[in-house]
Order: C-alpha cells, then structure tokens, then sequence
C-alpha cells in the first residue's frame, strides 16, 4: 500500500488545506484587474498602409442592431480580400463597457473596435488603445466637421461613423396641417406651431419622461442657443457653472411652458407608449431624435418625417440650427497583430459607397464625405449634414450621474416642479460629485 | 461496560467509532476521517473529487467576493492600470456625501417593506384558502405560481404597458368609465409602491408554494381537537396555524427580503436605464455607479449592501419570532 493510499486526513488537516485555499485566493483577488501594468499604447504590429490583407481580424462592438449591415460588408469585404476572415465580435454597450475594454486591452478581440463618444472614448485614447490614424490617408475620406469628437491633443484616434440627430422629430402631415412645412428657426413660432397643432385636438409632444435616456435628448436643442458656451456642461462637471445660474433656470421656465404640450402623465409614459402615440398619430412630435425613425416605421408609420429642434433663441437669432451626434467611432487596437487587415477594413467601411449601403441598411448617415442614399428618410433628412449643427451638448458630461440629474431637472420642470426647485435639486447631485472627485 | 459519558472524551486507543455515534456524541477531537465503520476505508483519491467544483467556486465566488472588499477602499475607475487605497472613505461618502445613495437606500427600505408584508400576507391568505389539495385549488396555485417562471425582463415590459398612463390597461379600463387614473411610475411619490406590486405579483406564487407545503405538514389532529373543543377558524389559526408555520414564514421573510435587495432586472426593465430616482434601489444605484467609471466606489456600495441585507433578515426573523413566540 502506497503512503498516499494509507494517507487518512484529520480534521486539523483538511482545515489547514481549506485555510490555504483561502489565503490562495486571497493572493489571488489582490492580483487581479487593476493591479496589472496593461494600458499604455504599443504591442501589436505595426500600423502602416499598404501592409497584406491577408488573416484573421475580429471587428468588436455593441451594435447588434448593425449585424446583418456589417455582415454583408463583410461579405463583400471577403470578395475584395479572400484570404481573410472578419468575426464580429458583440456586446450590449453596458457589457462592452465593463468587459469588452479588458479583452481589447490584451487584443483578445477588437482589431478594430469602436468606442463611445465621451468617457469611453478618453478611456481608450488615455490608456493608448486607439492606434492615431493621421498616417492612414483615411480622414479626408470623412466631413471634417463631423468627425471632430474622434480626435484628441491634434491626433485623430477614431472616425466617428454612424450619424444621428439628437433633436425631436415630426410627422411632417400634422405640421403641414397647420401650416408648417419647415422647422421653426425661433421659440414664438415654435410655441405657435404647437399651439395650432393642440387646436386640432392632437397632442403637440410625445415625451417619454419615464425613460431618462430618451426625455433627456430634448435638452440638447433647448441648451444648444441659450448656453453661454458651447463647452457649457463640461464647465458644469468642473464646477465653473451651475444649473442655478440665471440662463439654465431660464432654459427650465421654457421647459415648464413646454408641459403645456405634451401628453398628460408624461413623467409616466415609457418611449415605446411615446412613439406608439407618434405613429398613429396621436402626437405630431416625437421628442426623442431621428433614431427612432426606424423604430417608428417598423411600427407601420407612413407619412414623411422630419427634424423640428425646439429652438429657444428670439427671431433672427440662434448660433446653431440642430444638433448631431456620433453613435460610435470606429478606430484600430494598438494591441491588434493584424493591422493590416485592420486598416483595410477600416478602410472599406470609409468608402461612400459602402458607408452609403449601411446608412440605407441602418436608417441612419454616416460621416463619411460623398455618401448618396437611397433610404427616403435619410434622403429627406439629408440636407441637415450641411446646416449649422453642434455636437450634443448633454455628451459633453463624462459622469453620468450629474447629466442624469441635469437632464432630470429638465423633465421635472416640464412635469410641474418649479425651476428654481429642479435647478437647486440638480445642482446638489452636481456639488455632490465634484466634491467626490476631490 | 459503562458508557462514555464526556462528548470529548476520546474513544480507546484501537477502538472503532460508527459514524452515528460520531454525529451523537462528537466523541473524539482528532479523528480519522477515513474510518466509517468497522474494515471500511474511504479511498484517498475521493478527496479529490471536490477539487473541480472547489476550483470554480473558488475562481467565481471566493476570488470576485474578496475582490469586492479589496477594491471597496480603493479608488479605482474600473480600467485604469493603478488605483489607490482611500481607506473608509468610500464607505463615508456613502452616508454623508453622496444623496443618490441615501435615496436608493430610502426607497429600498419602502420598497422591501411593502413587498415583505404584501407578499407575505397575500400568500399566507391564498395559502390557508388553497391548502387542501382539491382540482380547483392545484389548478388555481399552478395559475398563481405562472408569474414566477417569467423572465424578469418579460415581467417588467408587461407592467411597464400595465402602468402606462396612455395606453396602459389599467387606466384605459378607468377612463372607460370616466375616471381618471393615477400616474403610476410617473408620480414621484408613488412610484416605489407601484413597482412593489409588480414585485407582489411576480413571487407571490412561489410564497404560496412554500406555505402550502408547511400548513400541509401541520398535523390534522390539532384541527380536528381544537374543533371539538370549540375553537373557531381564527382561534385555530392564531393558535395553531401561526405558530407551526414558523418555518415556512422564516424562509419567505428571509426570501422575500433578500428578492426585495436583489431586484434588479424588473427594475431595470420597467423603469428604463438609468431609473429615475423615484425607482432607483441599491442594486440599481451599484449598477450605475459601476457604470460611471467607479468601481472602487461601487464596490464599496456593494458591501453595504451585503451588510444591509444580513441585518435586515437577522432583524426580522427575530422580530418575527418574537412575535410568534408571543402569539403561541
């Protein structure tokens, strides 16, 4: 009998080996993430154009609603290049969030991945994960304007691709109805607007103030004339202005005057319930943005649909016309080995035509210069790419929390909470964060 | 021969102990743990058998839950390389600086103590009604059991219509007849109860199982002998019932409360994401924290959060033997 076979543990024993499993892991919860030395550009093959296509690449992002788009751009990208194979690698954007960036960080997926404008986006220049592509011959294929938010310290890390314009939407028959057939430029005519359209006993506005992400987009048009700057909520998350400051309670008093338009219980009604109400046209606004074109038309609307922004300026008046705003930017992993394959598929995806074939596919532009669409909403939408547009303003917040609140402030005053009391709410949420930021 | 008579005396030297007088008298502090019986031996390489399942449980459970602590003194943003160790401050900041929190924290304690009692008491109610096992009752506890096997995603999109103001069945059903509904998740004030319910109608289903099965094991002579000495159905309820369903009480209170933490998805599902403040709870307030590039922080609101749930289950299953011993 071997001394193993003969080996009878005692209680003491079996306790010693438990605690030492223990301590084990211990040791291994201190190694774990954040403890490493990841980060840090480099690693991977070299970014150069006119390297072989040839491999494998993994393309990594959270659009499932993209698949079938990007998948038969992959196809044809496979005609082009046959000797290489791109996986798509996704997430829900709150798993790539907490997940996905560890994996592209290792270059486990992600040759070319994308990022969300904001906080995600510094993450990824910060910690050099975006390769700079001033090299690849590949900005000028994009409309400068529209791609500013993909660069950092003079370097563009990323081209911001898929378009969409954060302001309500109109069904285009109701506004005709009453005798509108373009957008409002100033607030009188915007208030006059929905006052005729309540005349004929519809409901001016859909707002869906239940669902924060979605009621929160109407601050972008009603903040974009009226802020004393256009970088006015980074200066808030600084703490160099404040929602009590006379200009953003006075933007509150108009959102007040708004709940005169709106469904009633509107703090109470979901975005699907809203866009139901705009596609059977119980309302004439839906006040959420042109990415819910393609959600409304799934639903069987018909009539022609276009972009009404609540401007607030007096006539005449106004710095910008609407709002934009990139859904992701597409950019290359410095720790990707096949950059190659990577930049020539970055490279497809930034010719006009394919980016037009995913704009028509997806319902949505892109900022790829030169780009003809065949898709009727985006047609008709089209002519908003060459207005004077800005950024959205409410991404300008890279802490969550205190753009929850601010924009809460604004469905608060639009339910019935007078300004003064929203704006004061909102700013303790704002003082509260600062101050945690130290 | 006489017995042993001390639990820690050791047995004779060669003298083989079965395992029941192991487990009656704990009779030896150091024993082998490979003898049985008499001539059996446990083979040494079944020890190993519990590695694999130890290694995962270690890797999954262990590993990420002392993380959670490591990282709740640390400021760490969830991606940086480096982090610091901030001592309590996390911890602090929680009670005193952070407004957020305490409001998740209020609405929580609402929120669980509505689902506690309201689950409670409606599934204790149905339980007493169902208990016998005739076809109508089997039917109607299957029916009542059906929400629990719902996703948790189906069941907050089906109350988030149920709410709707505009289209929502409930006061679609009450502007019929002229009446105007209430607000639901759109009152500031209400919305906490109104997600409750939803909590309500989700488990109850599976509060009434578990009562049933402890009523059903009530003896029937203790009903059948306060009959006869003229106890009527709540003296027989409050005399007999109530005491000897301790069990089953103990296991839903402290179910139900940890659910009542726990809910996440429903919440998630009815109120959108971010919730607003009026539906934000603990779970979903750590979620958006970790969201919010904070994971020292969040960490730290995590283990609150486990502290939270340990005490309030140890204070009401007191509370609530207090009450049974004072009843019985």
């Amino acid at each position: 009998m071997s001394a193993f076979e003969k080996w009878q543990p005692t209680r003491r024993q079996l306790f010693g080996a438990a605690g030492a499993l223990g301590i084990g892991a211990l040791l291994a919860s201190c190694a774990g993430p954040g403890t490493g030395t990841g980060g840090g550009g480099g690693g991977g093959s070299e970014l150069k154009p006119g390297g072989k296509v040839t491999g494998e690449i993994s393309f990594a992002h959270w659009r499932g609603e993209d698949r079938e788009a990007f998948a038969k751009l992959i196809e044809q990208f496979g005609e082009k290049y046959p000797d290489t194979t791109i996986t798509q690698d996704i997430s829900t954007s709150n798993d790539y969030a907490a997940q996905a960036f560890r994996r592209l960080r290792d270059g486990k997926i992600g040759d070319v991945a994308v990022a969300g404008r904001g906080d995600q986006f510094e993450q990824f220049t910060k910690t050099g994960l975006f390769e700079p592509l001033d090299d690849t011959g590949l900005t000028e294929k994009y409309t400068a304007s529209l791609i500013e938010v993909g660069a950092k310290d003079g370097k563009q890390y990323g081209y911001p691709y898929q378009i969409v314009y954060n302001v309500p939407i109109a069904n285009m028959d109701i506004l005709s109805s009453v005798g509108v057939t373009e957008a409002p430029t100033y607030w009188d005519a915007y208030i006059d607007m929905l006052d005729k359209i309540k005349a004929k006993g519809i409901t001016p506005i859909a707002f869906p103030g239940a669902d924060a992400g979605n009621a929160g987009q109407l601050m972008n048009s009603m903040v974009m004339n009226l802020a004393p700057s256009d970088d006015v909520f980074t200066q808030m998350q600084e703490g160099k202005t404040k929602c009590t400051d006379d200009w953003f309670v006075e933007m509150l008093k108009l959102y007040a005057q708004l709940g005169a338009y709106v469904q009633p219980n509107a703090a109470g009604t979901a975005v699907e319930p809203a866009q139901q109400m705009f596609n059977t046209g119980k309302a004439a606004i839906l006040s959420t943005g042109s990415y819910h074109i393609a959600a409304v038309r799934a639903l069987g609307a018909t009539f022609p649909i276009d972009l009404v922004p609540a401007r607030t300026n007096a006539e005449g008046e106004g710095k910008y016309e609407g709002i934009y705003n990139a859904t992701f930017i597409l950019g290359i992993n410095s720790k990707g080995d096949n950059k190659p394959t990577a930049l020539a598929w970055l490279e497809f995806l930034s010719d006009p035509k394919n980016a037009g074939q995913y704009g028509d596919e997806t319902a949505q532009h892109t900022s790829v210069a030169g780009v003809t669409y065949t898709n009727p909403d985006l047609k008709r939408i089209a002519p908003w790419l060459d207005k004077k547009l800005v950024i959205a303003p409410r991404f300008q917040f890279l802490d969550l929390d205190m753009r929850n609140a601010v924009e809460a402030a604004g469905v608060a005053a639009l339910t019935g909470t007078s300004p003064e009391k929203a704006a004061e709410d909102a700013q303790k949420i704002v003082d509260e964060r600062i101050a945690a930021q130290g | 021969m006489p017995r042993r008579s001390s639990t820690s005396e050791s047995p004779p030297r060669g003298e083989i102990v079965t395992t029941t007088e192991l487990i009656v008298t704990g009779a030896t502090t150091k024993r082998r743990f490979g003898v049985r019986r008499a001539g059996r031996r446990t083979a040494p390489a079944l020890y190993l058998f519990p590695v694999p399942a130890l290694i995962i449980y270690i890797a999954f459970f262990v590993v990420p839950t002392l993380q959670t602590f490591q990282y709740s003194i640390t400021n760490w943003d969830g991606y940086s390389p480096n982090f610091d160790y901030v001592g309590l401050k996390n911890f602090g900041r929680a009670f005193t600086g952070d407004s957020l929190f305490t409001n998740a924290l209020v609405n929580n304690m609402k929120f669980m103590g509505v689902v506690v009692i309201g689950q409670t008491a409606v599934a204790l109610t149905m339980a007493v009604l169902l208990m016998r096992n005739t076809k109508t009752n089997v039917f109607l506890r299957a029916l009542y059991f059906f929400p629990t096997i719902l996703s948790s995603v189906s069941v907050g999109f089906i109350w988030k219509f149920v709410y709707d103001p505009n289209y929502g069945v409930i006061n679609s059903i009450l502007g019929s007849v002229g009446v105007q509904g209430p607000g639901f998740l759109g009152d500031a004030t209400a919305a906490i109860y109104w997600l409750a319910v939803t909590q309500i109608w989700f488990h109850a289903g599976m509060m009434i199982v578990i009562f049933v099965a402890g009523l059903q094991a009530i003896p029937a002579e203790l009903y059948e002998a306060a009959e006869v000495d003229g106890a009527g159905p709540w003296r027989r309820f409050t005399s007999i019932t109530w005491p000897l369903i301790a069990p089953a009480m103990s296991i839903v209170v402290a179910y139900t409360t940890i659910q009542s933490f726990k809910a996440f998805d429903v919440v998630l599902s009815i109120s959108g994401n971010p919730p607003s403040r009026a539906l934000d709870i603990l779970s979903t307030r750590i979620y958006s924290t970790f969201a919010n590039s904070q994971f020292g922080y969040a960490a730290a609101e995590s283990v609150l959060f486990i502290i939270f749930i340990l005490v309030t289950v140890f204070v009401l299953r007191r509370f609530l033997r207090l009450i049974q011993r004072g009843e019985s």
